[in-house]
This record gives structure tokens, C-alpha cells and sequence, in this order.
């Protein structure tokens, strides 16, 4: 098997003025390209804080974490940036959607840091919001948009890059669940098309679609399903 | 840079802007002053430079008035009580001059008046009338046109003969020749000898509304109790004045200790303590805008922090979806430079529109240089980019993770 993510032992402590805070304490994990996986366990218990570590917006603070094969603990700030931008997707669960650009640009953002011209920029945002759905809802804002569409857009924006991994961040938590329901299809579509996802969720009905389940407690794992 | 992202931080910036209008007019208000001043100061002084090198065109390069009065009243120590208790200049002065001066080819005296000239029914108001001597066109570079100047015995015995300008020759003789006619000055007929050749305009004005009469003749129109000027065709101005001032105050009995009863003036001079005022100005306008310009800065400083951290949030998402730390250095450090603009072109139109108005209330010539323009926008530019660092670089230094849990 193809071997896309490698954690060894990773911790990560948090410093809250004198108190230290372990968010992450030893932790064993080993993720295939293409795999499907769901993040389980109460809240505290770390799972946002290892998403982070995964998608490389924050480094461990002790263990080593290879990602293709590469040192991520080596990388400086730029190359952490490069990563994000080229191999990652976020999908958050506040959506974190820029207010004042519509839809369209809220996608084309992560192609402009990527150097995409624009002309590519604008057809292939039209494309990723045709492909979730939003062919009608190109130039809404998103205070125009229910939150479902925000998320969907959120997910053509994690696509814009074409990256290898999409990070969920408890993506239907604001949702109902029938609007939940849709975007869940959509992973499962993108699984479908070969993507590694990788999903952070509470509610049981909703990781059943995942191949593998990690339970997370205190910072560590409970067990695998 | 890449042009997408350049656009993108443009955008940005502009969104930023727009969304908070009045604060950002506001911050920018040392800035918009600052420009203001040095865009008005600058474009005011050059106006007024245009003003006094054409005036002083008129009054000839190497000609010194000597005059009761100075021309301009300034600089430390100016007695005005003692100015005005000066001694009228009269012919003595002219006669001293004439005889010992050597450093000096021509001198003439000259009283000017303002008379209405006639030929028949025809009639020309305020004729600028100067009563001199011979030597007066060589001082004035003037040329005669047609006849002749005015000779050594129309001035000895007071003759009433006159020299007329184009504009008075043309408006009384418009198709004779006025040479060998008669015209009334003030009510005295006189003779016309000669027509002067044409000056054309200075500043709108026509510089050959005039006409020339004896010295000696003049007096009878004034008495001789009025202060003369006295005109003096220099070959160096510096040592030419050295002497006249030897020869008048002996002529006029100045003692050794007192400063001398009369002024030499001339556009060199002129020129000199114009040039003065204009380094006070400068250093007025250094002063107001330098210090409009920090506080303009520090108020974008401000601003820009505001801004940062109202936009935690933000910067997580960029930097989410890959934005490196010098891109979002970039892009605040450019929404900071496009605030100090908005401020730097609002100071331009203000500096334009008040030099407008000092130019056309003062009767100065507008002259608004493109390099004062470009100073203006100069000076925003360095104000965003110095003022605009910090916040930019605590906007780059944050950490995306704490970035996006900021509420
Ligand atoms: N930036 C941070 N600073 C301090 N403590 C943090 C930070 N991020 C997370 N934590 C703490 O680490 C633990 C794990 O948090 P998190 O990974 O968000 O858990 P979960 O997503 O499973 O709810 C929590 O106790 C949280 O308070
Ligand atoms: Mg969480």
C-alpha cells in the first residue's frame, strides 16, 4: 500500500501561561493514499489539534509526522505554505468563507496563491461549483447562500488546487441532517474519484460512510474500528 | 510579484477601505495635510518665481534704482521710523553721479506719473508718463522707432517734447504719422519727436502704454519737491554699488556711524531676498508637513493594527488555504500604502484647488510642477510602507492555527 501520512509518537502541548496543556500525547497513525478515514471521540479530546498537525498548519512538538514520504518537523514556514497550498483541502465546520467576494472568488482565492491564471481561475471555479451542486449560486455572496451551499462552496474551495488530501473539520456540525446527508455524498463522491479523506465528526450516522474509524481520547487512541 | 495576487491584495485592500470610509478618511487626515501643504507651498512659490523673473525681465538685468525707499521692507533691524525720515533724492544726487561715477556708462533720472494723453478728440487714459534724460533708453534697452529720443537740449532747456509708446501712437495717430504732431499731456501740448519701439505684454499688462518727457519738463507738472529715482546702467553691480553709495552719502552728508539714507535696488537684489522668503516657506511647509506626515503615520499605524486583528480570522483562511507569511505581508503592507494614496491624492486635488485660489486672489501665475505631484504620492507611498510594516509583519508572524480559533 501507498503510504501518504506517517505519524510516529506525535505530541503536541499547547503552553497556557504557566500550565502546559496536552492536547496530543503519543500518537500512532498511518493513513494510504485514498483511504477514507473518520475521527471520532468527545470533544477535547484532540481531534481538530491532530487535523492541523495533518493538513500542516501547526508542527508537532515531539514525534516525527512524514508526509509523502517527507519530513514535515523539517520544513520552514515557506514550505509548510507549499504544502497547504498544493496537497491539502480544508473544509471547516464554521465554513470560514471570505464575506465580501462571491462564490466563485471565495474558490478562485487558493489559485491565486497558487499562480493560476485567471482565465483557468474562473473556469475552474465554475466547474468545482457545477460539481457540488452550485451552478446556480456562481455569483452569490455568501450571506446570500443557506449553509449547506456554504459548505459545498467551502468544498469546491478545498478542491481548487486539486489537492491529494480533504481535511473536514466536523463539516455537517452546523448542519441539519438532511442537508448534512448531501455533503457527506459529496466526500463520498470525492472518495470515490480517489481523493484520501480524512473526516472529524460526532455524529455516528455520519462516519458509517468511512472505511476506518479512530477513536480518540485525551489526546491519544482509544481504539480503531 | 504575480500580477493575480497584486490584484487580489489591490482588492482587498479597496474592500477594506470601502467598508470602513470614515475611519480611513479620518486616519488619513495628517496625510491629506501633509500633501496638502507641500503640494500648495511648492505650487505657490514656483507661481510666484514664474511672477518675479518675467517682472524683473522688465526691469532689466544691471540696472540699479537708486531710491528713496527699498522695495521690499524685510530682514531684521529695519528702522521704519528712520526710513521715512529719509531725504527726498533730487538732482544733486543725479548731478555727483553723473560726474564721479565710473563704474557705470549711463545714469538718468526719472519721475513717472500717470496723465491722460490727447490728440484731437481722441483721448488715452493713464499713459504711464516718465520725465528722464537722454541716457534713459540705453538703460531701459529701449530702441526708438521712428524719429529721435530726446537730446541733451530738449532736457537743458525744458523742452515740451515727448517720445510716444506704440499704444499711445497707434490709439491717437491710427494712420498718420505722429511724428512732427502735437498731442496734449496733462493739458500741455506737446511735440512728438520719436515713437518707441515695441515691448509687447508682461503679465497681461502692456508695457507700451507709456511716454517719455524731458526730466526738466516734468517739473513742471510736479515742482521739485518730489523724490527722484535715480537709474544707473551697471557693468558690475556689486562694485557700481560700492561706489554710488560712496558718492551719495558724501553728497548727502551721512556720517560715519549711520547707515546710509537711500536704497539701491535691483532685480539681482530683489531676486536675493525673494529667494530668502522662499527658504522661510520651505522650512515652514518642512516643518507642518513633516510633522502632518508622522502623525499621519502613526494614525495609519493605528489603523492598520485595527485592521490586523479585526482580520485575524482572515489571515487563518489565507494561510489555510496557502498563503505563505510574505503574502500576507504583502497584502497589509499594500492596503496600507493604498491608504496613505487615497489620503496622498485627496492632499493633491486640496493642493491643487488651494493654489488655484491663492493664484487667482493673489494675481499669481498658476504653476503646479508634475515633480510636487509625484513628491505628493512619493511621501504616501514611504509613509504606508514605514507606518504599514509593523501591523504588516504581525498580520505575517501570526500562527494559523490560533488565527482561526481568534473569536
Ligand atoms: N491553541 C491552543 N492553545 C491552548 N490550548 C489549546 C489550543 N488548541 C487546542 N487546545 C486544547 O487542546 C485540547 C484539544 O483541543 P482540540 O484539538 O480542539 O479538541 P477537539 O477538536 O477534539 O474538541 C483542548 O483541551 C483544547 O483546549
Ligand atoms: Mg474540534
Amino acid at each position: 500500500m501507498n503510504k501518504l501520512i506517517e505519524m510516529e509518537n506525535v505530541e503536541k502541548a499547547y503552553k497556557l501561561g504557566e500550565t502546559e496543556v496536552h492536547a496530543l500525547r503519543g500518537l500512532d497513525l498511518t493513513i494510504n493514499k485514498g483511504e477514507c478515514v473518520s475521527i471520532v471521540g468527545p470533544s477535547g479530546s484532540g481531534k481538530s489539534t491532530l487535523m492541523h498537525i495533518i493538513g500542516c498548519l501547526d508542527v508537532p512538538s515531539f514525534g516525527s509526522y512524514n508526509l509523502e514520504g517527507r519530513d514535515v518537523g523539517e520544513m520552514n514556514d515557506n514550505e509548510l505554505a507549499d504544502i497547504r497550498k498544493e496537497l491539502i483541502g480544508f473544509v471547516f465546520q464554521d465554513f470560514y468563507l471570505m464575506p465580501d467576494v462571491s462564490a466563485w472568488y471565495n474558490v478562485s482565492l487558493p489559485m491565486i496563491y497558487n499562480r493560476i491564471p485567471p482565465r483557468e481561475r474562473k473556469e475552474r471555479a465554475t466547474q468545482l461549483l457545477d460539481s457540488v451542486g452550485l451552478s446556480q449560486r456562481i455569483n452569490h455572496f455568501p450571506n446570500q447562500l443557506s449553509g449547506g451551499e456554504r459548505q459545498r462552496v467551502t468544498i469546491a474551495r478545498a478542491l481548487a488546487n486539486n489537492p491529494e488530501i480533504i481535511l473536514a473539520d466536523e463539516p455537517t456540525g452546523n448542519l441539519d441532517s438532511k442537508t448534512g446527508e448531501g455533503i457527506m455524498q459529496i466526500f463520498n463522491r470525492l472518495h470515490e474519484e480517489g481523493k484520501t479523506i480524512i473526516l472529524v465528526t460526532h455524529e455516528r450516522y455520519v462516519a458509517e460512510r468511512a472505511l476506518r474509524k479512530i477513536h480518540l481520547k485525551d489526546g491519544m487512541i482509544e481504539f480503531e474500528e | 510579484m504575480d500580477r493575480g495576487f497584486l490584484l487580489e491584495s489591490l482588492r482587498s485592500a479597496l474592500e477594506a477601505i470601502k467598508t470602513n470610509k470614515l475611519r480611513s478618511l479620518l486616519t488619513t487626515l495628517g496625510i491629506i495635510i501633509g500633501v496638502t501643504t507641500v503640494i500648495s507651498v511648492i505650487s505657490v512659490i514656483t507661481g510666484l518665481k514664474q511672477k518675479i523673473a518675467t517682472s524683473f525681465s522688465s526691469l532689466g538685468a544691471n540696472v540699479l534704482y537708486i531710491q528713496k525707499y527699498p522695495w521690499v521692507m524685510g530682514g531684521a533691524g529695519v528702522d521704519w521710523w528712520k526710513i521715512r525720515q529719509r531725504k527726498n533724492l533730487g538732482m544733486e544726487e543725479y548731478k555727483a553721479l553723473k560726474e564721479y561715477g565710473s563704474s557705470f556708462t549711463y545714469v538718468a533720472p526719472q519721475i513717472s506719473n500717470r496723465f491722460d494723453v490727447k490728440h484731437g478728440d481722441k483721448k488715452v487714459d493713464g499713459v504711464s508718463v516718465d520725465g528722464t534724460t537722454e541716457d534713459f533708453p540705453e538703460i531701459m534697452n529701449q530702441q526708438v522707432k521712428l524719429g529721435r529720443f530726446l537730446s541733451t537740449d530738449d532736457i537743458q532747456y525744458r523742452r515740451d517734447v515727448c517720445v510716444l509708446g506704440n499704444d499711445v501712437a497707434t490709439t491717437l495717430f491710427p494712420d498718420e504719422n505722429p511724428v512732427g504732431k502735437t498731442v496734449r499731456i496733462n493739458g500741455r501740448v506737446f511735440t512728438v519727436i520719436g515713437l518707441l519701439e515695441e515691448l509687447g505684454e508682461l503679465m497681461g499688462q502692456s508695457m507700451d502704454n507709456v511716454a517719455v518727457i524731458p526730466y526738466t519738463t516734468m517739473t513742471k507738472f510736479t515742482g521739485r519737491r518730489r523724490s527722484l529715482t535715480i537709474t544707473v546702467l551697471a557693468e558690475d553691480e556689486d562694485e557700481a554699488r560700492e561706489e554710488i553709495r560712496w558718492i551719495l552719502r558724501r553728497v548727502r552728508r551721512v556720517k560715519e556711524d549711520e547707515e546710509d539714507d537711500f536704497s539701491i535696488n535691483s532685480a539681482g537684489a530683489l531676486t536675493r531676498q525673494f529667494n530668502q522668503l522662499t527658504r522661510a516657506l520651505f522650512i515652514i511647509m518642512v516643518g507642518i508637513a513633516g510633522i502632518s506626515l508622522v502623525v499621519g503615520g502613526i494614525g495609519i499605524m493605528n489603523i492598520m493594527l485595527v485592521s490586523v486583528t479585526e482580520r485575524t480570522r482572515e489571515i487563518g483562511v489565507r494561510k489555510a488555504i496557502g498563503a505563505k507569511s510574505s503574502e500576507i505581508l504583502g497584502q497589509f503592507l499594500l492596503e496600507s500604502i493604498m491608504i496613505c494614496f487615497v489620503g496622498g491624492f485627496i492632499g493633491i486635488l486640496l493642493g491643487f484647488s488651494l493654489t488655484k485660489l491663492i493664484s487667482l486672489t493673489g494675481n499669481i501665475p498658476f504653476g503646479m510642477p508634475i515633480w510636487a505631484i509625484l513628491l505628493g504620492f512619493g511621501f504616501s507611498f514611504i509613509i504606508g510602507v514605514f507606518f504599514g510594516f509593523y501591523p504588516a509583519r504581525k498580520a505575517a508572524a501570526l500562527n494559523p492555527v490560533e488565527a482561526l480559533r481568534y473569536e
